[in-house]
């Protein structure tokens, strides 16, 4: 198996040095893709009012996290 | 990579580019391929993105990697949070991607495919692509500044007062326009008023899911509603096959106008959670899906475009909407090639997420490439329409007539040949009554999207399935916008009259609230009344009003990007900004002059007026026609002389600070170093 560094010191594991690299790419994109969406569909917000305020996630705390983003969302324009 | 094989690269880019734009642009005679389209815009945007925005962010803008941007250095985990760049530009795309390019191309079609194909590639790279750019860089400089305040702070009052009633403005109009297409889409269709009363429901549903049962999960209830959505478009069919319930849902044109007005009023006065948020988590679910799947189809399936690349209507006798090829196919396009409505969505909440400067690059112009991408494909949806199938759905009655014989013969006459059994057979595979007099462009993208899908999944059997499908996917977020836009207004007002009265402008006193919102409702209700009771359709006057808005806006916008840019002593660079500007004021300032003074009571509002006036026999509501006549050139009127006094004001500046009389101060926040910077060279 080939150890390889990444750019960010931390090393992955891969059985062939392309089929890692396409493994790894393909997973960084999924993950870009899904962290896209959480953010695009509010999940990562609620992710950081729940770190911000040390809550966990329930039906209060929720209606807590809208009520804090309710200017800001009807605020936010939608294109034409 | 060694530098001669990037070269290589780059050139073989640049002849591909330009052999597809050569083939679209004269082939004459024979049908091509809408690949052709595609490669062409591919080349367009790759090389302007790799040499013109890299040109825009190293000389213009001097982007610096070093400077801590708002998001990292006021941090507060809720508005300003650095964020991965990609994640940026997705929500950045979804913010900017609208119906605008969607149906903008559709309406251009009429015209060809050529004249919409070349302004959406040039007008992108060169306009609306370095506009969302400049001005989401020059917000990241500001501490994420609006629009509004950066031509107040850089311009002036004037700038600023034009900037917020040019905004106020656009949205109004915005809205009627929008509401419009979702009544033209939907009359007569119990299908399609089944499927999208469902959805109201839908969001409710969502609304609570999320609230009561999984609190927080929103791609997860936005798949639970996907899926009832799904439900609701096959449940329209069976409704549409039940005569009882069938006729619950036929619904004329009127109708489904009071019936969207009083939900644009209970929208935008219900609490957030309830019905706005869902259904916009909703819509942009479908949006993005949907737009990835038509550009999916698109390569799969390479289409043939049976729309000769000029029609004779670039003389300006076109039915879907009168006017010559320039200026109205530019005002027309609107949001494909630039958008005004970008500006506020580049100083709103991306300029806050941007985590280092040379990100905005990628965010602002290469979001923008891929809005005028969705302009490409809509373009390619209307195309790939029979010439006469495109003339019979997008023609109002007043132009082809009521009866399917009488349009059939009008069309061919025109040399697109049709039968009204043709038109019969069509709408029956799409399951609806009739497809004539469908103006607004969301039935024929609707019908272009359904024939490229079905085409390549499931075949003619589905073709009703996927034209529902496309109905329910603009019809979704064009009621998102009704929503969002509604409230935005409402804010905007509120903030407005707290300054005569202060009750008024706190946004949580009911009375303010259900006033203001009355007030926007009513404005843009008023519009899509207009258009509802329009003999010839309604969109043939609202739309251009609606580009001449949209236009103004990017004017606005530009107005302020080419005086920061001379504040910035960057004056030999100042083309970058002063050339968009200067072709979008010819085009505005031209189109307006045409829809006030234009002789054609087709295209000119007095002319119009004056003919309705001069009838033997009145026509029913002739008072009204005439009164809406003289309201729309006078709202054009205002529009050009506020955006004329910006223009002098920002030219006063410019002159001010070139000669020296002025001192050149820009108002951007103090450099900080970036700890992102010193952590990557580390």
């Amino acid at each position: 198996m080939n150890q390889r560094p990444r750019r960010n010191g931390r090393l992955r594991l891969s059985t062939s040095p392309k089929a890692g690299r396409f493994g790894d790419g393909l997973r960084r994109a999924a993950r870009l893709l899904l962290a896209a969406l959480r953010e695009i569909f509010d999940e990562s917000a609620y992710a950081r009012f729940l770190e911000r305020n040390r809550v966990v996630s329930s039906p209060s705390t929720y209606a807590a996290f809208l009520r804090e983003h309710e200017v800001a969302k009807a605020r936010r324009p939608r294109c034409c | 990579m060694p530098k001669s094989l990037r070269f290589l690269i780059w050139f073989a880019v640049a002849v591909l580019g330009a052999l597809a734009v050569a083939t679209i642009a004269l082939h004459r005679g024979e049908e091509i391929n809408a690949l052709w389209l595609v490669v062409a815009a591919v080349c367009s945007y790759a090389l302007g993105y790799r040499f013109y925005s890299k040109f825009v962010a190293a000389k213009v803008l001097a982007l610096d990697p070093q400077r801590a941007t708002p998001a990292e250095r006021l941090d507060n985990g809720r508005d300003f949070v650095p964020t991965n760049k990609w994640v940026v530009f997705g929500h950045h795309f979804a913010a900017i991607a609208g119906p605008g390019p969607l149906v903008g191309p559709v309406l251009a079609a009429q015209f060809g495919y050529l004249p919409g194909t070349l302004w959406i590639l040039a007008g992108a790279v060169f306009g609306g692509c370095v506009q969302d750019f400049v001005i989401l860089l020059f917000s990241v400089r500001r501490d994420g500044k609006s629009l509004t305040e950066m031509a107040r702070e850089e311009i002036g009052r004037v700038g600023g007062f034009v900037a917020y009633v040019a905004v106020i403005s656009i949205i109004v109009i915005l809205l009627g326009v929008a509401a419009l297409i979702v009544v033209n889409a939907l009359k007569s269709s119990p299908w399609g008023a089944f499927t999208i009363a469902m959805t109201i429901p839908i969001a409710l549903l969502m609304g609570l899911y999320l609230r009561r049962l999984r609190p927080g999960k929103v791609l997860e209830a936005s798949i639970v509603g996907f899926v009832l959505v799904m439900l609701a478009i096959w449940g329209g069919q069976w409704a549409s096959q039940t005569p009882s319930i069938a006729a619950m849902f036929t619904l004329t044109a009127s109708t489904l106008a009071i019936l969207i007005i009083i939900y644009g009023f209970l929208a935008s006065a219900l609490p957030i959670w309830l019905l706005l948020a869902p259904r916009d988590y909703l819509s942009t679910f479908v949006k993005l899906g949907t737009i990835a799947l038509l550009a999916v189809g698109i390569v799969v399936r390479h289409p043939t475009l049976h729309m000769p690349p000029l029609t004779r209507f670039i003389d300006g006798s076109g039915p879907v909407f009168a006017g010559t090829i320039f200026p109205f196919a530019f005002i027309t396009i609107a949001c494909g090639a630039i958008s005004g409505f970008h500006a506020l969505i580049s100083s709103g909440t991306t300029p806050k997420l941007i985590r280092r400067e040379p990100e905005a690059r990628m965010v602002g112009y290469g979001a923008m490439m891929a809005e005028s991408m969705v302009a490409i494909m809509a373009t390619i949806a209307a195309c790939v329409l029979q010439p006469g199938t495109y003339f019979a759905i997008n023609s109002p009655a007043g132009i082809v007539g009521q009866a399917p014989e009488t349009a059939a013969t009008t069309i061919s006459g025109w040399g697109f040949p049709i039968t009204a059994a043709e038109m019969h057979t069509l709408a029956q595979a799409v399951g609806e009554q009739t497809l004539y007099n469908r103006t607004g462009g969301a039935p024929a993208f609707a019908v272009g999207m359904a024939h490229i899908f079905s085409s390549s999944l499931g075949g003619q059997a589905v073709m009703a399935l996927w034209y529902h499908f496309a109905i329910m996917f603009e019809a979704l977020f064009i009621l998102t916008i009704l929503d969002a836009g509604t409230r935005v207004g409402r804010f905007m007002l509120q903030d407005a009259l707290g300054h005569v009265w202060r009750p008024l402008g706190r946004t949580s006193w009911y009375p303010s609230i259900l006033s203001t919102s009355a007030l926007i409702v009513g404005a843009w209700g008023f519009f899509l009344w207009q258009g509802v009771r329009d003999p010839l359709g309604g969109i043939n006057s609202l739309w251009p009003l609606f580009g001449i808005s949209n236009q103004l806006l990017a004017t606005v916008a530009l107005c302020v990007a080419t005086t920061i840019i001379i504040k910035m002593h960057k004056a030999r660079y100042a083309a970058v900004t002063l050339a968009p500007l200067a072709w979008l004021v010819v085009v505005t300032f031209t189109a307006s002059w045409h829809k006030i003074f234009d002789d054609n009571p087709r295209i000119g509002f007095l002319a119009h007026a004056r003919q309705l006036a001069a009838l033997p026999t009145p026509v029913p509501d002739m008072a009204r026609l005439v009164f809406n006549d003289r309201l729309d050139a006078l709202v054009t009127g205002v529009l050009i002389c506020m955006v004329g006094l910006i223009l002098l004001e920002s030219a006063r500046a410019w002159m001010g600070v070139l000669s020296g009389r002025k001192q050149a101060s820009v108002r951007e926040a103090p450099f900080v170093a970036s700890r992102f910077a010193t952590e990557e060279q580390g």
